[in-house]
């Protein structure tokens, strides 16, 4: 199948846009050039705006530099790099699926690593170098989402969701100040628990002069869903995915009306994450229970409350 | 709206009966041209996938397909771990777990069903407090597994039996109870707990939606007919349907051997299973 990059003129003014990417190409092709995304299906848009991220199924080819990758698979999908000299990916090293003997792999070494240490993140990422093959999946059912970065652009990630990322992206982390510290009574014992449900610190990926791409991996189906300035949205922490750096992030807690008493309206309580706008935020449909719900809350990062 | 949906009222008046066609998954009527089934979404222009035994695959529904339900409507998307985005209309409600929440717009109101019994489940592991989002507003549910969403709308009358934690939403016209299960062996060894949730149509039609791990499969059992299941697959059954639990020896001569519990369901009625379980007798 015959793909042709926007920086490859076919002699023609490109005429389609990715939904997904907003690349601009001649739309001849089956996928986005720049993301994998499909060229031959409507954009699946729900009513209420989120647009599904359609998985790159069918051997999409995704272009980056000199250098290519497909992703292929459904359910626990994988994605192989083809590396030419001069270029490089980087990596947590259990992503890794298989590799061609020749490749040169290395250690990135990073920044904080004791911190990382501390909040259970990796602290040596693995950068491979062209030229050759290199593969990667994870262990888990869902999708591999590409996600092209433009010169300047960022995004924020949820720590460990990197498959891997070209070496035109600059890596980075930030404390994401999202935490709540409740009190459960155990027998005669009282036990004070802090919960991070975005975890301690958030992945952050920029490009710099060149565009990169990003490769993630998300547990079950990607939603993704523009926000307007100063428009809120409230989802469950643990299925955020990624969002765009100008996307504010707090805590929300919701408390159900309930005929009982005051007392039990009170400790029922469900814990979101309180987005606003502008910008990109995408959330996966398998995310983890939230913990500490039927705890006393004793103290909390900046949050709003509402009760019903 | 979506490519092949069909809302109730279109076209005025309903169609003639030859124009009609009826959905094989929940007996709902349809427009002939209808590509899904407006009840429960199930394509319509797809065979059924049975096996030679008589399972028959629950219907995969198109990414994007829109249900109806009272005023509001349900859209099921994506395909690995599916989501339900229910878009509530004014008066219509829907309750849940409220763990499967993913998201909701900001003014949509929550309160909670009044359940008796409040201690025991908590004893039996079961939800004691069951939430409730109301009108007007959307919210959007999904659990955290791979797995399809089974959508089971009933019909007055009906009585359904479903797995604990097993179901996702239903409409508030439908009455939630649960039914204890009898038998110390059944409890033990039924990989249940000691509770099933029971859902029932009393005066209107209503939506129930499942979710179950792998996919599902299901098949109706006639007056008398018995099946063995494995206790950790069995996601839901008419009420009509009974269910024991039935302790197979396997002995390996000198070795001695182990015990095996089977879930003897017997007809008549519907009985659906699920692909991937926990086999609760090892915790395996």
């Amino acid at each position: 199948m015959e793909i042709r990059s926007p920086q490859t003129p076919s002699g023609e003014a490109p005429r389609y846009t990715c939904p997904y990417c907003a690349l601009k190409s001649d739309g001849r092709s089956g996928t986005c050039p720049q993301c994998g995304g499909p060229v031959d299906v409507r954009a699946l848009v729900s009513p209420a705006r989120w647009a599904e991220v359609p998985g790159q199924k069918g051997e999409a080819k995704v272009q980056f530099g000199g250098s290519h990758c497909r992703i292929s698979g459904s359910y626990v999908p994988a994605v192989e790099a083809d590396l030419v000299a001069g270029d490089g990916v980087y990596f947590a090293h259990h992503m890794l699926l298989w590799m061609e003997p020749g490749l040169h792999v290395g250690a990135m070494s990073l920044k904080g690593a004791f911190k990382r240490v501390l909040a259970g993140m990796p602290i040596v990422m693995a950068e491979a170098k062209g030229p050759g093959r290199i593969a990667f999946s994870r262990d888990a059912p869902g999708e591999l989402l590409a996600l092209p970065l433009q010169p300047g652009e960022a995004v924020d990630v949820r720590e460990h969701l990197l498959v891997f990322a070209t070496d035109a992206v600059a890596y980075d982390w930030f404390q994401t100040d999202i935490w709540y510290k409740v009190q459960t009574q155990r027998g005669n014992d009282r036990e004070t628990e802090i919960h991070r449900p975005l975890g301690l610190f958030m992945d952050r990926f920029s490009a710099g002069s060149r565009p990169g791409l990003l490769v993630l991996h998300a547990s079950g189906n990607v939603f993704v869903r523009n926000l307007a300035e100063g428009q809120f949205i409230l989802v469950k922490p643990t299925a955020l995915l990624y969002k765009d750096p100008a996307v504010g992030m707090q805590l929300h807690f919701e408390h159900p009306a309930t005929t009982w008493s005051a007392y039990g309206a009170w400790t029922q309580r469900y814990t979101w994450l309180r987005l606003q706008g502008p910008g990109r935020v995408a959330l996966m449909s398998a995310f983890e229970p939230v913990h500490g719900e039927g705890g006393s809350l004793v103290a909390c990062s900046p949050a709003t409350q509402r009760q019903w | 709206m979506m490519e092949g949906l069909h809302t109730p009222s279109e076209g005025g008046a309903p169609p003639a009966p030859a124009e009609r066609i009826q959905c094989t998954w929940c007996q709902g009527q349809n427009p002939k041209d209808a590509r899904n089934c407006r009840s429960c979404g199930a394509p319509l222009d797809l065979r059924n996938l049975v096996s030679e035994s008589g399972w028959r695959e629950a219907p995969r529904l198109r990414d994007m397909t829109e249900i109806r339900f009272g005023q509001s409507t349900c859209q099921v998307e994506g395909e690995v771990v599916p989501v339900a985005e229910i878009h509530l209309g004014r008066g219509d409600s829907v309750y849940f777990e409220h763990h499967v929440m993913l998201w909701k717009d900001e003014a949509v109101p929550l309160t909670t069903l009044q359940l008796p019994g409040g201690f025991k489940r908590a004893l039996a592991g079961m939800p004691f407090i069951i939430s409730v989002a109301s009108g007007e507003g959307r919210i959007a549910f999904s659990r955290d597994a791979t797995g399809e969403l089974v959508v089971l709308p009933l019909h007055p009358g009906m009585e359904m039996d479903v797995r604990e934690h097993a179901f996702l939403l239903a409409s508030h016209t439908i009455q939630y109870s649960y039914v204890r299960i009898k038998g110390l062996a059944n409890i033990l060894f039924g990989g249940q707990g000691m509770f099933m949730d029971r859902f029932v149509a009393t005066q209107a039609q209503g939506l129930l939606i499942l979710h179950g791990y792998g996919n599902v499969f299901e098949r109706t059992l006639k007056a008398g007919e018995s099946l063995l299941v494995e206790p950790g697959a069995f996601l839901y059954k008419d009420a009509s349907v009974t269910m024991d639990i039935q302790r197979q020896k396997l002995t390996s001569g000198l070795l001695g051997g182990f015990g095996m519990s089977l879930a003897r369901m017997t007809g008549p009625g519907r009985v659906g299973i699920q692909s991937m379980y926990v086999h609760h007798a090892t915790g395996e």
